[in-house]
């Protein structure tokens, strides 16, 4: 049975690299590549590393998982790929063998994905967490596991002067009708880490619609990502049924609506899920998307400069880049950055697993948000939000960090 | 196998984290963009990254001490294994020489180490009205000291040549580790033998390329796009034909045959027209939009005479851009449809572009194989893709005689091997049927003066 596994993740990710033709065209915009330039760190290495270990001449090592762990799944390369090879899919294929193969399933992982799988658990770290920050202790946890949270009020009260009430948006004119139901899919990072934007999206949802709050589990992104791919799909199956009643399932994660958006591919052989998983995919819609197609217009415009971060998941993995930015010229002014579809380095754990490698990438995107001079880097996705608060602290106040709930 | 204190000497040079040993980092030294087969792995005993002349030389100084193969490496971008350690050894990769040294604007040159990537001399030098012409398909990733190595050509070669028609001068880290600088600033310098020239395109065997001094020209102030369809491939190459005889002058003129286009449209996903046989895709560059308007119009007057089937202008730098895409993913477009593809880069005379392509569809017919073909229709350099899957019986030996037969043909008409991409381990075999043995025999000559021991970058062009 093992076995079986096995060679079907080897084949899935076969398919995918065999198309590889090493041209180099992905060196330039991974950016694991350009904080070092070792070719075993970008996508063309990462790519040939699991066509060696699809076509054997590489033995399935720890070595090799370390290397193959070391990827943003940031599908920048994907992007630019002449032949669009999926990097990040081959890299979670191979994660999963290899992890499988190696026995060596990282305990690390093994204990993050145990919490997350668990709500109680969840629960239990974002009370923990939210003592913390209360206590102020939240500074001696180290990259940034507990980042501070800068909150709508204290948003609004450096920003709400006279402009607000002069510039006060209307009524939204949402075109979501009555009878649609609308679910809010709670993310663990925005439970845990950012409560109070997660409280922020409830209010917007409750704008047009009265939402349905399910106590859903984690995404399983996480799982999937680190070769607990059997955990990722009973929680996948947990959440499909929590929201089989719902219209629309509105997620304010990027990762977690890319993930849902993709779970009905993980069920294609499945005779008895195929269907309820391909239902629920389509469901999934990211916060912003939601709000778009809903005409939902901004509670207020302040007179506060913002400029956007990409999050991976929301730009290149679910194709959504608009709607965020007009959200925001309707919400303030808004500046474009530089690279702001580059990733922050934040990348699930990898910020805890590479935290200097992490730091350099940021520095970059920091850089970027402070010469726009906006006042305030929005994003749409609690992972980027950590590294953005990190940016945020390291520029000395020059800008803040928020989650797009928060300033719309 | 090198020793561990020799290891150890090389480590106090440029630090430990820039000597890589363990089995995965000299597994991703051990490829390039050619179709060298992944396995059996070539990889090199250990990867050295230095990031100063000075390093490079004092590790051609141990190397040469204990007869340590060396190959310079730089992104690893090429399509004929130049970069592929065949021996082991050393991968001396550049990637970390990343310095644009000076740019001179009164003199228009530029200094640049090794790992500078195309695209970012380019765009330095544009920055003040500069131009760098040479692009490479890779040159968005590839670097100047591997286009110097390789004498990289690209699309704009029509117009304005190749990289050594820009390269005024180098400076080469020998075998024994001692530091050339070659030519210099001077336009006029006729002072002893050329040995820019010499170094230039010699694939890492003669030295090791640190820095390069590069000639610059005003960037054209204007830049247009055409597009135009055939339907055949003669019709297109007695266009381009027609267009330089009547002292046109495109600054790029690449064309694609009906399989290129299918490939193409296979990947986006979009139809193709099947009365479409051929397409080139022009650049144009001039003073001001009427000088552009003005080529454009004498274009189409050329292209009509010859049965142009549609004829387009691109109306914004959008539309340019993706005309452009187009051609630059075509490669891989191509190798994606099937399980191998051998790319050629042959390059004939310009009057024998139609002819050459004439046989090579004789070729194709004869061994029963899809030959897609593309290339620089203005400079008569041309990429035959020959689409294969070499796990079926008897198709590999096809290949191979198609391959011969290819050459031969191009040969005949007074072509050459390469054009573009070097000889590297790819084209070796064929290299005394091009240059005879009195040439090889030159070439032996000139490594033994430089090299003697052989160990820069053992096993390439012969």
């Amino acid at each position: 049975m093992r076995k079986e596994t096995d060679d079907k993740l080897l084949q899935a990710a076969r398919k995918i690299v065999s198309q590889c033709d090493r041209c180099g065209t992905c060196l330039p915009v991974c950016p694991l590549f350009d904080v070092n330039s070792v070719e075993s760190s970008g996508a063309r290495g990462k790519n040939v590393i699991a066509r060696a270990l699809t076509e054997g001449g590489i033995e399935p090592t720890p070595e090799a998982l370390a290397k193959v762990n070391f990827c943003l799944l940031c599908r920048a390369c994907v992007d630019i790929c002449p032949s669009k090879i999926a990097t990040d899919d081959a890299m979670i294929h191979i994660r999963q063998y290899l992890v499988n193969r190696t026995g060596a399933a990282n305990t690390r992982y093994k204990a993050m994905g145990g919490i997350l799988k668990s709500r109680g658990m969840v629960k239990l770290a974002a009370g923990s967490l939210a003592l913390l920050r209360r206590l102020g202790l939240n500074s001696i946890f180290p990259h940034g596991m507990v980042p501070e949270e800068y909150t709508r009020a204290h948003f609004l009260a450096a920003f709400a002067g006279p402009a607000v009430l002069a510039g006060t948006a209307p009524p939204s004119g949402a075109a979501v009708t009555a009878a649609t139901r609308v679910a809010y899919f709670e993310g663990c990072g925005m439970r845990m880490m950012f409560p109070e934007a997660a409280a922020e999206t409830l209010d917007l949802l409750k704008a047009g619609t009265k939402p349905l709050v399910r106590d859903n589990v984690c995404c399983g992104l996480p799982h999937l990502a680190h070769g607990l791919r059997e955990e990722f799909l009973a929680l996948a199956r947990k959440n499909i049924e929590l929201y089989e009643d719902a219209d629309v399932v509105v997620s304010d994660c990027a990762s977690c609506g890319g993930t849902l958006k993709h779970i009905a591919s993980y069920f294609a052989d499945d005779a008895q899920w195929k269907d309820r998983a391909a239902a629920f995919s389509r469901k999934v819609m990211d916060l912003t998307e939601y709000l778009a197609k809903a005409g939902y217009t901004p509670r207020q415009k302040v007179n506060a400069t913002f400029t956007y971060h990409d999050p991976c998941h929301l730009s290149r993995g679910q194709g959504i880049r608009k709607q965020p930015r007009d959200l925001l010229r309707a919400a303030g002014t808004f500046v474009e950055m530089k690279d702001a579809d580059v990733c922050c380095g934040g990348a699930g754990t990898f910020h805890m697993d590479y935290p200097n490698i992490a730091l350099k990438i940021l520095d970059k995107k920091r850089a970027n948000i402070e010469k726009t001079g906006a006042a305030i880097v929005v994003t749409g996705c609690p992972g980027c939000l950590i590294q953005l608060a990190k940016a945020a602290k390291a520029s000395g106040g020059r800008f803040k960090a928020m989650h797009i709930s928060q300033v719309i | 196998m090198i020793p561990d204190d020799i290891k150890n000497r090389i480590r106090d040079i440029v630090g430990a984290e820039n000597a890589l040993d363990s089995d995965l980092d000299r597994f991703g030294y051990s490829y390039d963009a050619s179709f060298v087969p992944l396995f059996p792995a070539n990889k090199p005993e250990l990867v050295v990254r230095p990031a100063t002349t000075d390093e490079v030389s004092r590790i051609m100084a141990v190397a040469c001490e204990h007869g340590i193969p060396v190959t310079p490496r730089g992104a690893a971008t090429g399509r004929t294994g130049g970069s592929i350690p065949l021996k082991g050894g050393i991968s001396m990769s550049l990637e970390r020489m990343t310095k644009i040294l000076e740019l001179d604007v009164n003199n228009m040159m530029v200094w640049a180490e090794a790992g500078v990537r195309t695209i970012d001399l380019y765009n330095a030098c544009a920055a003040r009205g500069l131009f760098y012409p040479p692009d490479p398909a890779s040159w968005k990733f590839s670097t100047i000291g591997g286009n110097v190595a390789e004498n990289a050509g690209g699309m704009r070669a029509v117009k304005y040549g190749v990289t050594s028609n820009y390269v005024m001068g180098l400076e080469v880290v020998l075998a024994d580790g001692s530091v050339l600088l070659t030519g210099g600033k001077a336009i006029k310098n006729v002072t002893g033998y050329n040995l820019t020239s010499l170094f230039t395109g010699s694939e890492g065997t003669l030295g090791i390329i640190t820095k390069a001094l590069l000639r610059l020209i005003p960037m054209p102030k204007k830049r247009g796009t055409l597009q135009l369809m055939f339907r055949t491939l003669d019709d297109g190459c007695n266009t381009i034909h027609q267009m330089l005889q009547s002292g046109l002058l495109p600054a790029a003129a690449e064309i694609m045959d009906r399989f290129c286009l299918e490939a193409v449209a296979k990947h986006r996903k979009t139809e193709h027209d099947p009365a479409i046989g051929c397409c080139i895709i022009v650049e144009i560059d001039g003073e001001d939009d009427a000088a552009l308007e003005a080529q454009a119009r004498k274009m189409e007057a050329v292209a009509r005479q010859c049965g142009v089937y549609r004829f387009r202008v691109a109306q914004s730098q959008q539309e340019s851009d993706e005309l452009w895409a187009i051609r630059r993913g075509l490669s891989s477009a191509i190798a994606s449809l099937v399980p191998n593809r051998l790319g050629e880069d042959i390059s004939v005379p310009r009057d024998a572009f139609p002819e050459v392509v004439r046989r090579i569809s004789a070729i194709a017919e004869k061994h029963k194989l899809t030959i897609a073909v593309y290339g620089h229709a203005g400079d008569g350099n041309i990429h035959p893709s020959i689409l294969c899957d070499l796990s079926k019986p008897g198709e590999e030996e096809r290949v191979h005689r198609a391959v011969e037969e290819l050459f031969d043909a191009t040969l005949a008409v007074g072509g050459t091997l390469s054009g573009e991409h070097g000889i590297g381990i790819t084209k070796r075999p064929y290299i005394a049927k091009a240059l005879g043995e009195a040439g090889v025999k030159a070439l032996a000559a000139v490594k033994q003066a430089l090299d003697p021991k052989g160990i820069l970058n053992p096993g390439k062009i012969w």
